[in-house]
């Protein structure tokens, strides 16, 4: 063998033994790359300009410039708010409250609340740990089966991945428009692809709400054929709950991730533009949720803001409200003057919201967080792009192209051994690891194959997805039991997530015989 | 302004560095002797993190900023149909600045991902062993690598004082190029303040840390 084909492999088993060794990702994979690099360059095996590009790869378009990525922020930022100002949690109660009765009720309300929050935060091991500290113990004390307690869980947080707007997804866009191009120009010109982040999140909804729809069939059938395992709550005696509180516990998230997901699919805004929109709604909510009734002022503006968003929609829809235009009619003008108004009002609100989550002493524990969580997703972003970088150098993307090439089965077998690679290693990585470490050396060669770019990405979420829930390593299962009471035992965990890894299974199979349910959705917003 | 200004301060700086580079012994000399340099290597450590807590408070900042200024660009082209690249480019800085300021942060609170299968089993101190080996063989060589290779081309940035792209952008280009050295600078001190907490921890001048996931209270994403 190739000297250089060496050190790629003895690369990638040097980031494996390091990562093992628990030193963080995303250093570990600079730091290995780095160190081969130089080994390479003093064996004359690595070309040295390729190193040299590093400041610039940092600050150009594919980091720093990449405007693509503005969107995770703003979306980390909408969901530490709705954590911290417990507008989450109050989903999950009353959300139990509401279903309890039935049997299996508190299952389908995991379910449904696992949707809603993926749909909201879309940070899986958060959702994880709400729902195991709520919903759990309640669970348990209404003797539910534990397994099917905990499998239920594990398998709704998990839907944070695949239900947009999911902060994977968007990553999973920028890696496979980056592959599609690439694999465009190695298939001569004529060829394009577009991936956007919105056609990623369009092809997924179907099969996420496919996939809540599976378990909660599941939690019917075993209701139905076991109701041992999930009786209904026994009447506790406490108040029934107001419609205001249903109104507002309900009604206010669903009516945000409404508003957020349907802007973007529907054409409106873009992705950076409905993530933004989302953050502010986090905040205003969060600040009618934190109040008390004791900020007045504070809390009237912010209802004053909901009213102005209202009323910049209707003016915008009805009236030419642009500047930029020659003569601008009367009404028009006193329109635009109005619109200007409502926008101050609006931005007030904003701020407002942002002041009494100030004065309860959670804005800067949700700014710290969304800080931490956003610099630990772009420091493997640069980490991880070094580590390409450094493996192309030794030709390592040639090598994945004729392995996967030489594949017995032709496409699907190259497709099969690509998913099992990456479902193995979701195993000891998180997601944003293997998208951007993985996702961009088996993608070309796949996309050459023949297969479309949008369908290969959900097809990868969902097997991501499935990995996480899959014992004995999946991420999931390490939350859950980390949040868990030490009395649930770790091996009912596992089994009883085996089901749900049985449903992940039936639709990633559904989705790679109809890819209808992954295209067609996209197809319709282009 | 004379551009040579800057670039006779940026040499300085560099100077600067080198000459401080021996304090990256400290944490090695602090286990060696730990009873003659460990109060000053403690003070090192917090003279660091004070350092990196006011990154923080930047990054914040540039959280809200970040947010305030995307919801202008969305309020103005939705609603007046007026776009400005200078807006939109304020916006990208921001988001820049949050993590490339906010990764030196996020390693002080121990927020960066760390694989957790084996961690647990190596106790606290093969944990620190772990930890002095990923500074010195993975963060300190890439930082140290990045500030040697990008300095000729922040050089000719500064020279020019290089501004947008486009004719209506920010003429900032040149700090914001500035903010990959800075990055490398923050991961530095900071990787120094964390090699030498290692350090105290192994001689037994700060208690041992509890394993916890790691992630901190992020849980990953």
């Amino acid at each position: 063998m190739e000297l250089e084909i060496i050190l790629a492999l003895l690369m990638f088993a040097a980031a494996i033994g390091g990562l093992l060794a628990g030193y963080p990702v995303a250093l570990t994979l600079g730091g290995v790359a780095l160190l081969f690099a130089l080994v390479g360059i003093g064996l004359g095996v690595f070309p040295e300009p390729h190193l040299l590009a590093l400041p610039s790869r940092i600050h150009g378009g594919s980091v720093m410039q990449n405007d693509k990525l503005i969107p995770v922020p703003l979306f980390i930022l909408m969901g530490v708010i709705l954590e911290r100002s417990r507008i989450a949690e109050d989903l999950l109660h009353i959300a139990s409250r509401l279903l309890g009765k039935l049997r299996g009720g508190l299952g389908f309300a995991v379910i449904l609340v696992g949707a809603l929050l993926a749909a909201s935060t879309g940070i899986v091991g958060a959702t994880v740990i709400t729902m195991t500290l709520i919903a759990l113990p309640s669970m348990l004390r209404q003797n539910y089966n534990p397994r099917l307690a905990s499998g239920t869980i594990a398998a709704s947080g998990t839907l944070g991945q695949i239900v947009p707007p999911s902060i994977v997804l968007i990553l999973l866009a920028d890696a496979v428009s980056n592959a599609a191009n690439r694999a465009a120009t190695e298939m001569g010109p004529g060829t394009s692809f577009v991936v956007s982040v919105g056609d990623l999140f369009a092809g997924a909804l179907l099969p996420g709400l496919l996939l809540v729809g599976l378990y909660m069939a599941y939690v019917a059938m075993t209701a139905l054929l076991r109701p041992q395992d999930c009786p209904p709550v026994k009447d506790d005696g406490s108040d029934p709950l107001t419609l205001q509180e249903i109104l507002f516990g309900l009604g206010a998230p669903l009516f945000l991730i409404l508003a957020v997901l349907g802007s973007m699919l529907g054409g409106i805004a873009s992705p950076t533009q409905a993530a933004a929109i989302g953050a502010a709604g986090a905040l205003m909510l969060a600040g009618l949720r934190l109040s008390d009734g004791e900020f007045g002022i504070w809390q009237k503006l912010i209802v004053g803001a909901f009213f102005s968003i209202v009323f910049i929609v209707a003016a915008k829809n009805l009236l030419d409200l642009r500047m930029g235009v020659e003569t601008i009619h009367p009404v028009n003008m006193v329109a635009i003057v109005l619109t200007l108004i409502a926008s101050v009002i609006f931005l007030a609100g904003v701020f407002a919201g942002g002041y009494i989550l100030h004065q309860k002493t959670q804005l800067v524990s949700a700014l710290k967080s969304a800080v931490e969580i956003t610099s630990m997703v772009f420091l493997i972003l640069i980490g991880a792009s070094l580590f390409s970088l450094v493996f192309r150098g030794f030709g390592g993307d040639d090598l994945v192209h004729d392995m996967l090439a030489v594949t017995p089965g032709g496409k699907w077998g190259a497709l099969i051994i690509a998913m099992l690679v990456m479902f193995l290693l979701g195993f000891f990585l998180d997601f944003i690891e293997i998208v951007f470490v993985v996702v961009p050396l088996v993608t070309p060669p796949l996309i050459i194959a023949g297969f479309d770019p949008v369908w290969l990405g959900i097809l990868m979420a969902l097997n991501l997805q499935t990995s996480f829930l899959t014992p004995p390593f999946g991420f999931a299962l390490f939350y859950l039991r980390g949040a868990a009471p030490d009395e649930l035992k770790t091996l009912d965990i596992w089994r009883g997530a085996l089901p749900f890894i049985g449903l992940q299974i039936l639709m990633i199979l559904m989705v790679a015989t109809f890819p209808a349910l992954a295209t067609w959705l996209p197809s319709l917003t282009r | 302004m004379d551009p040579q200004i800057f670039i006779t301060l940026g040499g300085w700086l560099g100077w600067l560095g080198i000459i401080l580079l021996p304090l990256f012994i400290l944490p090695l000399i602090t286990l060696i002797i730990p009873a003659v340099i460990g109060s000053y290597s403690e003070q090192l450590v917090q003279l660091i993190q004070k350092i990196t807590h006011g990154a923080l408070m930047v990054c914040m900042v540039a959280t809200l900023a970040l947010l305030a200024l995307q919801l202008l660009v969305v309020i103005a082209g939705y609603a007046f149909g007026l776009s400005w690249t200078w807006l939109s480019e304020a916006v990208m800085y921001a988001f820049a600045c949050m993590f490339m300021i906010g990764a030196a942060v996020a390693l002080r609170d121990n927020a960066h991902v760390r694989v957790d299968i084996l961690r647990p089993r190596f106790g606290p101190h093969g944990r620190d062993w772990i930890e002095l080996a990923g500074l010195y063989l993975f963060l300190f060589p890439i930082c140290i690598r990045i500030l040697t290779t990008g300095d000729q081309g922040l050089t000719r940035a500064w020279m020019i004082f290089e501004g947008s792209r486009e004719s209506d952008g920010l003429p900032l280009m040149f700090l914001f190029k500035t903010l990959v050295p800075v990055f490398a600078v923050l991961m530095l001190s900071q990787g120094l303040a964390e090699a030498l907490k290692a350090a105290l921890r192994l001689t037994g001048l700060r208690p041992d840390i509890e394993h916890t996931q790691s992630g901190g209270d992020t849980y990953g994403a």
